[in-house]
């Protein structure tokens, strides 16, 4: 048995001994521990090193809330995790812990120095410190507080755990299981709906595992919580969880809970989840988190061995755990007498109790006296002394000014008790200050939530479940036995004789921020409570201020003479502890983080060894390398042999809506710039669409299947823009119109056939189309069958070769392609991606909407005049092409470039200048915006929007680029059969 | 022989916890009907297109359901298609309607098992206790990043149709799952 264990106390089970290590060091501890409590049990209470100062720190809570034990826990690689607070880590048998932010080692740290230094790292010290010079910010400054700034170490390989998460419901949703949670359980199973009660600790029971000898209802806490569990465990329609914490409350009772599954078995295996997230939409939400108590702030607050009055009750309540042999008690709430006598009665000696009060509960005077502990009323603790465990306080008594020092091996306090209010606060629930406390508490509630135990400010046993009873629907009201919680008061600043400016107060333990830096803020300038956060970083750490904010706030409010509820309160955000990355992603990790759309054809060009690239969410075949090829040999391999021969090219992505309905053409007409009502069924057409503001949006044929159905093609990224924004304009502006969309993007497999043998190609495997040049001419749309399957075959080109756009069922795309592909052999059919498409296009100045152009080109600027019909009275954008600006000289005009080197491909994006000599800044009159190496025409070309470009043709331009400016001679943007021959050669 | 959609189920979904089966090739359309209308079209067609959105019809292999005020979805066995594809043109010559065929746009997951409702559960965020989602719904919804329809056939059997392409994403999603089945 540890030194420090009571047998007789606690709730854990000794006769499991787990052996366990910190810092390479070995120890034991029983199962039903946390690291924090098993360290006290073997007398170890320095635990970590404070952030900025390096201070030695001992540990000061007994759950989430704590500031100082953060150590980081290594499970094998990849699976370490810094900052866990040792008070809430579960022992194990082989836990290997670690302290954080010491170097070499925790007893002595280099990084101390900075605390010998102290005076001269003030608050905002990095702020005004590391401003000027400017240049030494990336040599000299960055590094060094790199160096210095974090806790843990960062992780250095990827996560190789699983994760999980879900959605969820139920009708009450209680946060907490403390009594209140479990009261409200209890009332709120009786009225039938689903009830999910969570708690973030192993073990349920709140408050009541820290005080076994309050009896409710006549038994014993621990008997009483037993039965009520086993009563929960058993009724269908409640969950009860632990280990759950909820870490966020969102809009309309959205509460995210995040369930840790298997930290707490040893040696577990990589698979089943390790953690998962609980995404739960409750009916009503029954908040139960509790209090939190507060430090006293007083010089040398932050010695190892200083902790809080109600973590000793936890340690030895729970744990069977003394926190020292001889415990003074520092206090100005009566809560911490219920600490001192339990620990008295345990036979720790209590050296002293240190109120700042003049004058206390009668029967509290009494039961010190009956326990022999000598009480210091009207004084308070002036000085600590102890290197790495405190050894002895200084009492002083400020009346007549006398110390006086007394020994001790822990020194426990309390400042009053903070109700939790962070999810309370997430919900955007109304708070208000409570003088009695000095404390916030709930106020008007936002969601349909009620805040119920200490959290409200309901404190003591019986409060706390008759709260919950009501809360949870009923009106049993509870008897207890209990210590009769009383009162407190709350002080800005203890009395002590040394001056403030020598004192080492700390409000803040994990981030090191004193009274005098709060104040000193203050005096700065900082008058909001959120500056002053920021400016001093109080609150800020891994523990987000729970045990500091209340304390800084007072401080603050203090300085700037105002009362506390004019100064406000700094806003909490979730997550409520800190929360692993994996939890937050659930299972969305690698290829489930986002969508990768296939096409019917894609298996077949993976099975190529294609290269693919993203377009949008879908996966594309790039090209198509062979053996030893580069991707530029390999484009102008399929350029040529598409050109000479014969390509295959999948166009499965292009967006496809289906336009059915008595007016379709009238709503084509209003969608398009284009004139739809002369397109005969069995022809298709280019399409343009513009939005309100005139510009272009997205392009694609159209065909038209019947006088009241168009078969709409759009971009691949385009398609779901493009379907929302017909639907918004059908359902707000044109809802006259007997017309209804449908998206057919995924209905069809597309097969795109380019070269002078694709009608040779498929005449044998079509059925009930006839091919031929006279009819079938090029846009024109026909019906029928190919490979026996039904096909909607458009004869179009984008490529400006006899080209062909086979649609088919998509669930038969592959095998249609994998027919042609096979009988194309003898013409040496070559398969294409998106990169020779795109060359291919770029030959004919056909453009593509997003790349040449950017939201801002209009029709006329893209040379495209020819697509925008004037006789139509009106389409979508029709109006803002005659505004002012839009009709003005010296747009940007899209251009054909051709290098004066033949061999230099211009860089996409690059900027266009008039004159090369120009100082900089130059004036930039374009940019380039397609640019490739043309295999048919053996040389570069390029594509640009330039100022007036139109007007500057068979002028030179200059393309400034690092270390040389290239000359370019702008062109129309048409490169090869610009007559359009090659669509008939065959 | 042609028909492939191009996803295969592992193994580790055909448990008798949760099973996940492919649907066989199937016959859809998307019909939208002007609600003045429903009346007329249900008489003339004889298709039991149901009045509340998020409600289904079955009879026989037919399922109807309707999704939006005016929209409803046809689904039958492959080989109904070209008998639903005649009714419904002929329909178009009576009726102000837009019927579109979509037979090969979805992919169809068959979920069944004890476990069906927490493996839909895993992306998808609503409420499928029997109360707010009984047996014979149907809605449009997602799973995660997938537009999805979910059909409730039984008490633990769920039909979920999504585009083709979004079909390897739930596959992946099941098979993530069903390492926490194990």
């Amino acid at each position: 048995m540890t030194k420090f264990r009571r047998p007789g106390h606690g709730n854990v089970d000794v006769s499991k001994t787990l052996n366990f290590s910190f810092d390479g060091k070995s120890y034991q501890g029983v199962q039903g521990d946390t690291l924090a409590s098993a360290l006290l049990a073997n007398g170890v209470h320095l635990m970590g090193r404070s952030f900025k100062y390096h201070r030695p720190r001992g540990v000061v809570g007994a759950g989430s809330e704590e500031p100082n034990a953060l150590v980081a826990v290594d499970r094998g690689q990849g699976r370490i995790t810094p900052n866990v607070r040792a008070t809430s880590l579960e022992l194990y048998d082989g836990l290997k812990a670690n302290s954080q932010n010491r170097w070499p080692n925790l007893k002595t740290d280099i990084g101390a120095f900075n605390n010998t230094f102290s005076m001269f790292f003030p608050a905002g010290f990095y702020n005004k410190t590391f401003k000027w010079p400017a240049s030494f910010w990336d040599k000299v400054y960055e590094p060094f507080i790199r160096n210095m700034a974090g806790l843990g170490p960062a992780p250095e390989h990827p996560d190789p755990d699983n994760y999980a998460s879900t959605y969820g419901h139920c009708e009450t949703l209680i946060v907490g299981a403390g009594p209140s949670g479990i009261a409200a359980a209890l009332s709120a199973a009786r009225n039938g709906g689903r009830v999910i009660l969570c708690d973030e600790n192993p073990e349920l029971g709140g408050s009541l595992l820290s005080t076994p000898g309050v009896q409710i209802e006549g038994k014993f806490a621990l008997d009483w919580l037993a039965k009520s569990l086993e009563k929960l465990r058993k009724t269908e329609n409640v969950r009860v969880m632990s280990r759950t914490t909820a870490i966020g409350y969102f809009h309309d009772n959205f509460v995210a809970l995040a369930e840790r599954l298997t930290d707490h078995i040893p040696g577990v295996e990589i698979g089943p989840a390790r953690e998962k997230l609980h995404r739960i939409r409750a009916g009503k939400v029954i908040l139960a988190q509790g209090a939190i108590e507060r430090p006293l702030v007083f010089n040398g607050n932050d010695r190892p061995g200083v902790m809080l009055a109600s973590s000793a009750q936890t340690y030895l309540g729970k744990y069977g755990v003394a926190v020292g042999n001889e415990v003074a008690v520092f206090t100005s709430h009566d809560s911490a007498y219920e600490a001192a006598f339990n620990l008295s009665d345990s036979n720790i000696r209590i050296p002293a109790i240190v109120d700042i009060r003049e004058d206390i509960r009668t029967d509290l005077k009494e039961q010190a006296e009956q326990r022999g502990i000598d009480l210091f009323l009207g004084s308070a603790v002036s000085k600590t002394k102890g290197k790495h465990r405190i050894k002895s306080i200084e009492v002083f008594y400020p009346n007549t000014g006398s110390k006086q020092m007394i020994g001790c091996d822990a020194l426990i306090m309390s400042g009053g008790w903070t109700p939790s209010l962070h999810l309370w606060s997430h919900s955007k629930g109304g708070i208000k200050w409570d003088a009695d406390l000095a404390a916030y508490i709930p106020d008007q509630a936002n969601e349909n939530c009620v805040s119920v135990g200490a959290c409200n400010g309901d404190f003591g046993v019986a409060a706390a479940l008759n709260a919950g009873t009501k809360a949870g629907g009923g009106r049993k009201k509870f008897n207890t036995n209990e210590f009769d919680f009383g009162t407190g008061i709350s002080l800005d600043t203890l009395p002590n004789y040394i001056d403030t400016s020598k004192q080492k107060a700390f409000v803040d333990f994990q981030n090191d921020v004193t009274e005098k830096d709060i104040k000193l803020a203050v005096r700065e300038g900082f008058k909001s409570i959120e500056h002053v956060k920021r400016y001093t970083t109080n609150g800020m750490a891994t523990d987000q201020g729970k045990t500091s904010n209340l304390n800084a706030l007072q401080i603050a409010a203090k300085a700037v003479d105002q009362p506390v509820e004019k100064v406000g309160l700094t806003t909490f955000r979730p997550p409520y502890t800190p929360t692993t990355f994996g939890a937050v992603a659930g299972y969305r990790n690698d290829q489930l983080f986002e969508v990768t759309r296939k096409t019917p054809i894609d298996p077949w060009a993976e099975a190529q060894k294609v290269v693919f690239e993203p377009v949008g969410i879908w996966r594309r075949a790039w090209y198509f390398p062979k053996k030893g090829e580069d991707m530029h040999q390999a484009v102008a391999r399929e350029c040529k042999a598409t050109r000479e021969s014969l390509g295959i090219f999948d166009a499965s992505t292009l967006g496809k809506i289906e336009v059915v309905g008595p007016d379709a053409a009238k709503f084509m007409n209003l969608m398009y710039t284009n004139p739809w009502n002369a397109l005969k069924t069995g022809s298709c057409r280019y399409g343009l669409m513009l939005r309100e503001d005139g510009y272009i949006y997205d392009d694609g044929v159209v065909g038209r299947l019947a006088e009241d159905r168009f078969h709409v093609t759009t971009t691949t990224g385009g398609a779901p823009r493009v379907y929302r924004h017909m639907e918004d304009y059908l359902q707000t502006e044109f809802t006259e119109l007997d017309v209804w969309l449908t998206s057919t993007t995924e209905q069809w497999a597309v097969i795109a056939l380019n070269g002078p043998n694709a009608r040779k190609l498929i005449e044998p495997f079509v059925e009930g189309i006839d091919l031929s040049r006279e009819n079938f001419p090029h846009m024109a749309f026909r019906e029928g069958k190919i490979c026996g399957v039904p096909t909607r075959l458009f004869r179009v080109s984008f490529s400006g070769e006899l080209g062909f756009e086979i649609n088919i069922p998509a669930h038969y795309g592959r095998a249609v392609w994998e027919m042609l592909f096979e009988a194309g052999q003898q013409y040496d059919i070559t398969p294409y991606g998106t990169e020779t498409m795109h060359v291919l296009r770029a030959e004919k100045g056909f453009i593509i909407v997003g790349q040449d152009t950017d939201g801002t080109v209009t029709p006329f600027d893209a040379g495209m005049p020819w697509a925008v019909s004037k006789k139509k009275k009106d389409f979508v954008g029709k109006r803002s092409l005659a505004r002012p600006d839009l009709v003005a000289e010296g747009r940007k005009q899209l251009v054909g470039l051709l290098t004066e080197d033949p061999n230099v491909v211009l860089e996409e994006g690059a900027q266009i200048v008039a004159d090369p000599d120009q100082p900089i800044p130059m004036d930039m009159i374009g940019h380039v915006t397609s640019s490739y190496w043309s295999e048919a025409l053996g040389r570069s070309i390029a594509m640009a929007l330039v100022k007036d470009g139109v007007n500057l043709t068979d002028t030179d331009v200059y393309i400034p680029m690092p270390g040389q400016t290239h000359t370019a001679r702008i062109t129309a943007p048409v490169f090869y059969d610009p007559k359009g021959e090659r669509l008939n050669v065959v | 022989m042609l028909f492939d959609q191009g996803i295969d189920i592992p193994e580790a979904l055909s448990g008798d916890a949760l099973n996940i089966a492919l649907e066989p090739e199937k016959a859809r359309f998307n019909v939208r009907v002007k609600s003045k209308d429903v009346a007329a079209f249900k008489k003339a067609s004889g298709f039991k297109f149901p009045v509340k959105i998020g409600a289904t019809a079955k009879t026989g292999t037919q399922l109807i359901s309707k999704f939006g005020p005016d929209e409803w979805v046809i689904s039958d066995d492959a080989k109904s298609r070209e008998k639903i594809a005649k009714k419904l043109s002929k329909l178009a010559g009576q009726f102000v309607m837009s019927a579109t065929d979509i037979s090969h746009r979805n992919i169809a997951f068959n979920v069944s098992g004890r476990l069906a409702n927490e493996a839909v559960n895993i992306g998808c965020p609503l409420d499928l206790s029997l109360k707010s989602f009984p047996v014979g719904k149907a809605t449009r919804t997602i799973f995660e990043n997938a537009p999805i329809q979910l059909y409730r056939s039984g008490e633990d059997t769920f039909q979920i149709e999504c585009w083709r392409s979004f079909a390897p994403y739930m596959v992946d999603f099941w098979t993530a799952f069903s390492r926490d089945i194990a």
